[in-house]
């Protein structure tokens, strides 16, 4: 007998595709649907098991919850997603990335169960070529992705996006960006010193940077309703690391505008690299600022140009070989070089605290291309 | 304490080649490709000097320069761009691994040029030798050739990096799988 069920694409969230799966589900057959290999370890001392761990190299050095089969299918019981099902192959390994491995890894990492389609809805970004997780999980660079949530589950899991939400915040749900990195160590493949050549590494190779957009206070559309996708969301985003903006002096929109944009150009950023054609820029604005902005320039569009025009230098204030290879990819326009190739490239967010006073520039990595991807229940959750 | 199973949180691939692929052979009368990138000038000098050298020994020489903007609407034409270039050549010399997602794009190229059934080599610098060879297993292909120049390599001026080019001329030739005595009924 086999069973049709509802499946909704995780990449175009409608209509609904009539999807023919296998004969039973975990909820109805006595088979083992766990099919990763067993080890004998101790289970009830989380730091003996944590030395375990670190010793077959699938640690990030904090404490880890052993993923016991119980763990695991507590865990998986609250999805009814197959354990078996490939969501996507991760390089640069490319191998079958299944739900049973994000079980057990976010297991490890101390997500809750409820994060499970959040992280797969990360994963499904990261996977796609456009995202470039193969040159990002290689590089000598400091990069590692940004997950940004948008929609009502951010309420639902407590994703933090006020004060501190960068980090600092406590919410049981961070666990879930710890579990994005722990799957990119244990199921990409990316090890340092071995696949990844990473120079310094950064703060956010630990837990990942996870956090939501304050959409209540925005003046915008969210970020991924932008970017095509309404309601939950997750867009990744491979950020070199946080640049943090102070400006104690401003008073209107033009004003703090030209500030974010002038701290966010110096020669050494990624976008003013030779060594790709074309970078994103992202920005964090807090609810204050956005306020101030929008009531002065009142369309995005007009918010993202006057960010790029101010994120310029000028080529001759570039060493000679760094201005030579730019002029040659035909980078200098007028004189200047920009952050990215296009203001519509300048992605800009609203979160953060009421405190207001600064924003973050987080600069790109590579020619990484921004995902978004909605955050969808399982087969019949819906 | 208790002892228990745990489940094990890798994953990793099941398919790999351990063969280097077809040897280069002789070279009189091939179509060399080397694959060149838009951010090491001390590669693209050290393959303009075994270019001259292969052509000295009957090959023909081309050269496609690849860029790090492997996405989007760009990514697809340097794809394509790299597909065409492969499909004109019968040797790959593909380059340079001297960096971490250079690296990764040297030895995937490479691959690529692998898979179509070419005589590939990856160039690589000493520091990111291992890097290129775990790229390349966990690409399925963990016998593919690389060669290794030293490193630092980029930092240098060219009349420091021309003896570099010449002091490897046979050592890449024998990764290569060159044939550098073919014997006269061949070459008949």
């Amino acid at each position: 007998m086999s069973r049709t069920i509802n499946i909704t694409s995780s990449n175009t969230p409608s209509p609904a595709q009539q999807v023919n799966l296998r004969d039973c589900g975990p909820e109805g057959c006595e088979l083992d649907w766990l099919s990763s290999q067993r080890h004998e370890t101790e289970i009830d001392d989380v730091m003996a098991f944590t030395r375990y761990a670190m010793q077959q190299g699938w640690g990030d050095g904090l404490p880890l919850i052993p993923p016991t089969e119980g763990r695991v299918r507590a865990f998986l019981a609250q999805s009814n997603r197959y354990p078996d099902e490939v969501i996507c192959k991760l390089p640069p390994t490319d191998a079958d990335c299944t739900v049973e491995k994000i079980a057990i890894n976010a297991v490890m990492a101390g997500a809750p169960a409820a994060t499970l389609p959040l992280i797969i809805a990360a994963l499904e970004g990261l996977a796609d070529p456009n995202f470039e997780l193969f040159g990002l999980n290689a590089t000598t660079a400091p990069v590692v992705p940004l997950t940004l949530v948008n929609g009502p589950i951010r309420n639902q899991l407590d994703i933090p996006y006020q004060h501190g939400c960068l980090g600092g915040m406590p919410s049981l749900s961070i666990a879930a960006g710890r579990a994005i990195r722990l799957l990119i160590k244990n199921v990409a493949g990316q090890q340092v010193q071995v696949t990844c050549q990473t120079t310094f590494g950064s703060p956010g190779r630990l837990p990942g940077i996870l956090f939501g957009e304050w959409e209540e206070r925005s003046p915008w559309a969210p970020f991924a309703e932008r970017r095509g996708v309404s309601g939950n969301a997750v867009s990744v985003y491979g950020t070199m690391g946080t640049q943090n903006i102070i400006d104690t002096t401003s008073q209107t929109g033009p004003e703090f505008l030209e500030m974010t944009g002038k701290s966010l150009a110096y020669p050494g950023a990624n976008g003013f690299s030779p060594a790709m054609p074309f970078a994103e820029m992202m920005v964090a604005i807090n609810p204050v600022w956005a306020e101030i902005i929008h009531r002065d320039i009142p369309h995005l569009e007009d918010v993202q140009e006057l960010i790029w025009q101010h994120a310029s230098i000028a080529a001759d204030h570039l060493t000679t070989k760094h201005r030579e290879q730019l002029e040659a990819q035909h980078r200098v326009i007028n004189g200047r070089v920009y952050v990215a190739v296009e203001p519509k490239d300048v992605l800009v967010i609203c979160c953060g605290g009421t405190g207001g006073l600064h924003a973050t520039g987080f600069h790109s990595f590579g020619s990484c291309l921004t995902q978004t991807r909605a955050i969808l229940p399982g087969p019949d959750q819906s | 304490m208790a002892l228990g199973n745990v489940l094990d949180p890798t994953a990793i691939r099941a398919d790999d080649i351990t063969s280097p692929g077809p040897d280069a052979g002789p070279l009189t009368g091939k179509t060399i490709g080397f694959r060149l990138d838009e951010i090491w000038r001390a590669w693209d000098w050290i393959a303009e000097i075994w270019a001259a050298e292969f052509e000295k020994a009957g090959a023909t020489v081309k050269f496609w320069r690849s860029h790090q903007g492997r996405t989007g609407a760009e990514g697809e034409k340097v794809a394509k761009a790299l597909d065409e270039f492969l499909d004109s050549i019968d040797i790959a010399v593909v380059g340079l691994g001297n960096c971490g997602s250079c690296t990764g794009w040297t030895i995937r190229d490479a691959l690529s040029a692998a898979n179509k059934g070419l005589p590939t080599t990856a160039i690589c610098t000493e520091v990111f030798k291992e890097l290129g060879h775990q790229l390349a297993a966990r690409g399925g292909r963990s016998g593919l050739r690389i060669h290794i120049l030293p490193y630092p390599l980029n930092e240098k001026r060219r009349a420091e990096v021309e003896p570099v080019a010449f002091e490897h001329l046979q050592s890449v030739q024998h990764t290569m799988g060159v044939d550098t005595h073919p014997r006269k009924e061949a070459l008949a």
